[in-house]
């Protein structure tokens, strides 16, 4: 059976992160590493998805009601206008949007313009579709992106630009400036831009997402993939869309249809309620979250981090470890979960490309996404550690 | 539905930040999903798509779905002007799906629709009440990538029961969003460009876009009426030490056709001496109605070479939900498990909570299920022999296709467009479901997962108004 092994099979390596999995699991640590809540769902929504599900919504369908609410919302949010009937495809989650959007694109040998540091699937979809992801470093510590750069890194065989804002990792929210200057290379260039805006709702310190599509020349080159997991905690959903121009939007839903056939049904009707949230709703949502950035900042400051890039939105921290630390992020991270009883996420799989770059060891990502009892108790853990006698290795 | 105003309720208090809170008890969790460095920068080459012969009728409906009349919601200023998106040239020939556009002129034309696979009944309560249940509980955020270990336990469970096959759950099975999925991830996931793929048809049309994605190389192998029965001698011929894998969809959608174990056998016989993949589609296995449904895995010496792949939508009633899974030993699943990652990464929780008490269900239940469409088999059947079509036998699956060239029209096609608009019934034109649309011409699929009285009410119909030439 050796022989049959895929290519795909052959170049797999363990991963670190998954023993460290292991040794979390084993001590029963407090999760800040996983981006999804450990708090329940609006309760709204979930009743709207049982009412679904006793109403007999259980067979295949296509909610066009999701693309009206999406439409309504490009315009008032941003301004944009969008053909609820032709712009609008309903995924599996964000994940299957821009797996299909990758797809409905990518052809063999086209390159892919990336920012790195980045979620990680990105590239898995880019390479599966015959793609060759490039990559575009955003340098530390504010994550500021190099206009020259990123010009030199288009080349004539570059088809597309993924764009994720509010960013994972790090908590940048792209400026309207670096929204322009991107948009110049994919108008210069040719290319398409792909956004990834899963977080668009959270983001903090009264900045607001805004989409690159709505820039001039941008619409018609822009394929925006989203969902309602961040936005309503309801990641277990796969709730999703891409909306494209039409020929786009269109290959996209056919692309699903022959991945997945279908969203599931009884969450497409809930997905309505979620959408006609009211203005509060986001308002708390944000309000919320920043005040669990705010403390997480303070929890990574009382063991001595500085943090020198606070999160503009989604739901991490992407802190740089103590200067006069010596480990790596993983050697960190196993201490903290043996010492503290707390498990974050070593930040070297979010970069890629150039190893000699140290930087990419030296980065652990929080994600804040957690009840108050959650974040209180690794506050206690810390606390427990600081008034310890014993010095760890792990404190400054 | 009721719009209800939707606010924050779940806030905690944050404690002013200190170091004296009590502890909570933590969650299990598991990223290692993110983080699998399973790509490398390999170069992949495509082979040449062939652009096949479309039938006229795909090429008048515009390539939108959409089940309501049109509403302009936005202002008249263009938002396209020049230079549109470009499309993957791989994908160009890929349009809306047949089913959607017979959906689409069924409601125009209020048409009984015997055309789509999915029942215009609903599931079990005690099914949709665990997935309620699991909503109210919480379970709502992402699920293990590869399954729910409580789901991945029932389905070893059930496929021991069905195949007496003793599996592991936690390396062996992996969950998907439906067998579509299942099928898109064992294609993009154990299949490399130019790799050649052996497929019956007709066929299901996502087996041939999924491996169209993964850039295979597709040998057909025709199935014929009367009993659409395997051509070994052409199976020889066909398959060879370049041969990867090769389909399987057993009970077949759309013949009904279920393969024996004489001709399970003789496929397995030439898989091992050419070292080659199986692929299994049996969505279809608990609607077994002509002979006992046999897993080509449970086979002496295939279990290692085959992805067995399943859901829980035809047997539920729950076409909807978008639950399926592969079963394969170690070295396979690793491959779908990938592709899955990257496809979806995960699948609906709390209908995985559901489907583990779903499979649970006792015998009566799969009795009954099968007592209840073999009544609504017979309606359809005996209905359309009445009307003069030549039915062809059905084993298994909830269709049947039959012959309606006596009816005087050229193809499969314009019968059905004839059928949906004179006759006010629709059903599905075969020519889709083959790489040689030609092969599909004289047969049409008519499904019978439909209530009684709607299976009766379309043969009515056609009785009245399908008049033989």
């Amino acid at each position: 059976m050796e022989g049959k092994l895929s290519s795909v099979a052959k170049n797999f390596t363990p991963s670190s992160i998954q023993e460290l999995s292991q040794l979390a699991q084993k001590c029963n640590a407090i999760n800040l590493a996983e981006g999804f809540p450990d708090f329940p769902a609006p309760p709204c929504i979930k009743e709207a998805a049982v009412s679904a599900i006793n109403n007999d919504f259980n067979q295949y369908r296509r909610v066009q009601g999701i693309c009206d609410q999406l439409a309504l919302k490009m315009k008032k949010t941003h301004g944009l206008n969008v053909n609820p009937l032709t712009d609008i495809a309903i995924c599996c989650g964000q994940s299957e949007a821009f797996a299909a959007a990758i797809f409905s694109i990518i052809n063999q040998g086209d390159e892919v313009l990336l920012f790195d540091p980045c979620y990680e699937t990105y590239e898995g979809c880019i390479t599966l579709a015959g793609g060759i992801p490039v990559y575009v470093a955003l340098e530390p510590p504010q994550w500021t992106l190099d206009p020259e750069k990123l010009m030199r890194s288009f080349t004539s065989r570059t088809k597309a630009i993924v764009l994720n804002s509010p960013h994972n990792p790090t908590g940048k929210v792209f400026s309207r400036d670096e929204l322009e200057i991107i948009a110049e290379g994919c108008r210069r260039w040719d290319c398409v831009a792909i956004t990834d805006e899963v977080y668009e709702y959270i983001t903090y310190d009264n900045q607001k997402h805004q989409t690159i599509a709505k820039l001039p020349g941008m619409q018609e080159r822009t394929i925006i993939t989203s969902s309602l997991s961040k936005t309503f905690s309801v990641t277990g959903w796969r709730i999703g869309w891409a909306i494209a121009p039409a020929s786009a939007a269109s290959a996209i839903q056919n692309i699903h249809i022959r991945i997945t056939d279908s969203a599931p049904a009884p969450f497409q009707e809930a997905a309505l309620t979620a959408l006609r949230s009211p203005i509060e709703y986001f308002e708390t949502l944000r309000g919320e979250y920043e005040l669990k950035r705010d403390f997480c900042m303070k929890l990574l400051g009382s063991i001595g981090f500085r943090i020198q890039f606070k999160p503009q939105g989604s739901l991490f921290l992407f802190a740089e470890l103590p200067k006069d630390c010596l480990l790596s992020d993983v050697e960190y991270v196993e201490e903290l979960i043996k010492q503290a009883g707390v498990v974050v996420v070593p930040g070297r799989g979010f970069f890629h490309g150039n190893e000699s770059c140290n930087y990419q060891k030296r980065y652990i990502r929080v994600a804040f996404c957690k009840s108050g009892a959650t974040l209180n108790a690794a506050a206690q853990k810390f606390g427990e550690l600081i008034n310890a006698k014993a010095c760890p290795k792990i404190l400054y | 539905m009721q719009a209800a105003e939707c606010t924050w309720t779940h806030f905690e208090m944050l404690r002013p930040f200190c170091f004296k809170s009590p502890s909570t008890t933590p969650l299990f969790f598991n990223f290692s999903k993110h983080f699998q460095k399973g790509y490398s920068d390999s170069s992949f080459f495509r082979s040449n798509w062939r652009i096949s012969n479309y039938p006229s009728f795909m090429a008048t409906i515009s390539s939108v779905s959409t089940h309501k009349d049109p509403v302009s919601t936005h202002d008249a200023t263009p938002n396209i002007t020049h230079q549109p998106v470009q499309v993957a040239k791989r994908l160009e020939k890929f349009k809306t799906t047949i089913f959607t556009q017979m959906s689409m002129l069924a409601i125009k034309h209020g048409a009984i629709n015997l055309g789509q696979g999915f029942p215009n009944f609903d599931g079990p309560d005690f099914v949709k009440e665990a997935a309620i249940q699991a909503i109210k509980d919480g379970k709502n955020q992402y699920a293990r990538g590869y399954g729910v270990p409580d789901f991945n336990n029932a389905i070893a469970a059930r496929f021991k029961k069905d195949t007496g096959l003793v599996i592991d759950p936690e390396k062996e099975v992996t969950v998907t969003s439906g067998c579509t999925e299942a099928i898109a991830a064992t294609m993009l996931g154990l299949i490399d460009p130019g790799d050649e793929v052996i497929l019956f048809a007709p066929f299901y049309d996502s087996y041939e876009a999924t491996l169209s994605m993964a850039g295979a190389k597709v040998k057909c192998i025709t199935l014929r009426p009367p009993d659409f029965a395997v051509p070994i001698d052409e199976l020889k011929s066909t398959i060879s030490k370049n041969t990867r894998a090769i389909l399987i969809n057993t009970p077949h959608n759309p013949t009904g056709k279920m393969f024996t174990r004489e001709e399970l056998n003789t496929i397995a016989s030439l898989c091992i001496e050419n070292d080659v993949l199986v692929f299994t589609d049996e969505v279809y296995d608990k609607l077994a109605f002509e002979m006992d449904h046999i897993s080509m895995a449970s086979l002496p010496g295939m279990y290692e070479r085959t992805v067995t792949m399943n859901s829980l939508g035809k047997t539920f009633s729950l076409t909807g939900w978008k639950i399926g899974w592969a079963i394969a030993p170690p070295h396979l699943t690793w491959g779908v498990r990938q592709a899955h990652s990257f496809l979806t990464f995960a699948t609906s929780t709390p209908m995985q909570y559901a489907a583990t008490v779903a499979l649970q269900a006792p015998d009566s239940y799969f009795a009954e299920l099968k007592t209840d469409y073999m009544a609504k088999k017979a309606i359809l059947v005996q209905g359309l022999k009445d009307v003069g079509f030549k039915v062809f036998p059905s084993s298994g699956t909830y269709f049947v296709v039959v012959d309606h060239t006596r009816f005087g029209l050229d193809n499969d096609i314009a019968f059905c467009e004839y059928l949906i608009k004179e006759v006010g019934v629709v059903a599905i034109p075969t020519s889709v479901f083959y790489l040689n649309p030609e092969d599909g011409k004289n047969l049409v699929r008519f499904t019978f997962c439909k209530d009684e009285e709607t299976l009766r009410s379309a043969v009515e119909r056609m009785k009245e108004k399908l008049k033989k030439k």
